[in-house]
């Protein structure tokens, strides 16, 4: 029973290994620290399964309260292609929310780099926008833009637009001084500057911000969702099956939610390895 | 393999050429926070003639880097008149005749050795100036095995040979180097001071005038054994209280370190450096 998600679990942290070694090929050395990564925390999990399993069947507990693990994985399995369907949705209301807010922090804060005026003028708003509750404006969204997923990317980009925001200015800015003065001699323009200099300088800080925008997009689209309820996506199910009582599908989508969050991070730790010249270890906090 | 006119030596300074540097009553004052001025350059006044290499040595704060940064454009003066080639120094950065140098090598850490050489040449590209063939400018200063190797991976010497190439890679008439090879350990740092003189003295342009130098630094043997002609400053405020010429011939060798003329200008620097100030100024102002 339990076999079956482990194998959706291991398939994540190859990346990771893909990326140490930047070789694509995985040679049995390098398998031995993987299992040495994964295996301890896929045997906590089963462990803690097999603990409710039996806390739930010995002591006869309302499958309205607390359903059976192997029930939940049942499920995840038996309806597996409306929690992929599902989770798709959400995926994209995450990636499409990240990528308006990433974009949108990304040129703020190559402005606000540039000009002191700039920088008074937007990061104010920012902080204001930011220190708002989300979920307190999501009834405006919706009658603004509709049931659609003009409201749920925009609260996505919402709630993941500031740690970009805050670290791209810190990376535009993160410039040698005696570097800024050799463009200066050559006469480079502020383009120049910003291409060769500035942009580069900021793609760590970047994949800092991303690394924690990607699990905040996902909050984002499945709080949405919630308000969308009925409109799909995981936040959708969640919340219809919570009305219906059908604890064991809320948990199957929420597995789904996990495993997309953990696929998300990945993500952008393999692309880190990949396009940045410096690799952060610890991401920077908002 | 190149195309290029063959590199020729060349260091004699030409009296009749264009000068590389004149300064007429070139100040430099800083409005401090209490609305104070703070003097960082008294009126200063100075000829540098085409392919001299001119060293200033001067105690810390003493205002060499302001005077150097002024020359290069990169601090605009209070008052007076910079010529850098008979034009302002934003001209000179405009046609690119000038190869800027620092204490630390400032090296893009994303960029190979051979991109970071490129780097000048890349820039607001304008073919105002023969571009030394990269392969032989890396030959030259013994990076060729080391082209693809990213910054961090190479010595502080060989990260500054880097940086001296990068700077000779426009083949500028000016070299503006504000201490070089202070970050160097003592051994690298003599092997390194000869090795500027070569760089200095080759060119690809035989009809240009010869290449000129300012060279700031705070060893009067450095000084001494690489320049046509020593500025000594004096504390802050400072100004040029000595100008002594270095006669020793070229190409300088190790050797020369030990002759007696040698000796005896080192010995004119120390004392010009000791020469009690101007009772005028007080030593702690400001």
């Amino acid at each position: 029973m339990v076999s079956e998600p482990l194998r959706e679990v291991e398939s994540l942290p190859v990346g990771s290994v893909v990326a140490s070694s930047r070789r694509m090929a995985l040679s049995l050395p390098e398998l031995r620290p993987l299992l040495q990564w994964i295996a301890p925390p896929l045997v906590a999990l089963a462990l803690v399964a097999i603990a409710v399993e039996v806390w739930v069947r010995v002591g006869d507990v309302s499958i309205w309260l607390m359903p059976r693990p192997s029930m939940v994985l049942e499920n995840f399995f038996g309806e597996f292609g409306r929690y992929v369907s599902e989770g798709l949705r959400t995926l994209a209301v995450s990636l499409g929310g990240l990528a308006l807010g990433t974009l949108a922090a990304t040129l703020l804060a190559a402005g606000v780099a540039h000009s002191t005026l700039l920088e008074r003028a937007i990061l104010p708003v920012a902080i204001m926008v930011k220190v708002t509750p989300v979920v307190a404006v999501i009834p405006l969204l919706i009658v603004w833009l509709g049931y659609g997923w003009e409201p749920k990317i925009t609260i996505a980009a919402l709630i993941t637009y500031f740690p970009v925001l805050i670290n791209a200015i810190a990376g535009f800015r993160d410039v040698d001084p005696r570097m800024h003065d050799f463009f200066r001699s050559v006469d480079a323009s502020t383009w120049e500057i910003f291409r060769h200099l500035r942009w580069p300088a900021a793609v760590p800080f970047l994949f800092a911000a991303l690394k924690i925008s990607v699990t905040l997009s996902l909050i984002g689209a499945v709080v949405a969702e919630f308000f969308a309820a009925g409109q799909g996506g995981l936040g959708g199910v969640i919340w219809v099956e919570q009305n219906n009582l059908r604890l064991e599908k809320v948990f199957a989508a929420v597995l789904m939610l996990t495993l997309i969050g953990i696929t998300l991070s990945t993500a952008v730790v393999v692309a880190e390895r990949l396009f940045s010249w410096r690799i952060d270890q610890s991401a920077t906090s908002t | 393999m190149s195309q290029l006119p063959p590199l020729v030596i060349k260091h004699p300074i030409e009296p009749d050429a264009e000068p590389a540097i004149r300064l007429t009553d070139v100040r430099l004052t800083y409005v401090t926070k209490d609305g104070g001025a703070l003097e960082a350059l008294p009126p200063t006044s100075l000829t540098i003639r085409a392919g001299e290499f001119t060293a200033l040595v001067g105690p810390s704060g003493c205002g060499k880097t302001s005077l150097m940064r002024i020359v290069a454009g990169l601090t605009a003066a209070t008052a007076g008149d910079v010529q850098v080639f008979g034009q302002p120094p934003k001209q000179a950065q405009r046609h690119k005749q000038l190869g800027l140098v620092f204490q630390d090598a400032a090296l893009l850490a994303w960029r190979s050795v051979e991109d970071n050489v490129r780097l000048g040449l890349q820039l607001n590209p304008r073919q105002t100036h023969s571009s030394t063939e990269i392969d032989e400018l890396l030959e030259i200063v013994g990076l060729s095995a080391f082209r693809r190797y990213r910054p961090a991976e190479l010595s502080g010497g060989m990260q500054q040979r880097a940086a001296l190439a990068r700077a000779l890679a426009i083949d500028p008439p000016l070299l503006l180097l504000d201490e070089p090879f202070a970050a160097l350990d003592e051994i690298t740092r003599e092997q390194m001071r000869y090795e500027l003189e070569r760089l200095w003295s080759i060119s690809h342009n035989p009809t240009e005038p010869p290449r000129s130098a300012v060279f700031v630094t705070h060893s009067v043997t450095e000084a001494v054994a690489i320049a046509d002609r020593v500025l000594v400053m004096s504390p802050r405020p400072g100004r040029i209280i000595a100008d002594i010429p270095i006669t020793t011939p070229r190409p300088r060798r190790p050797e020369h370190e030990h002759s007696d003329r040698f000796m005896n200008d080192v010995a004119n620097v120390r004392s010009a450096l000791r020469a009690p100030t101007t009772p005028a100024v007080p030593l702690d102002a400001a």
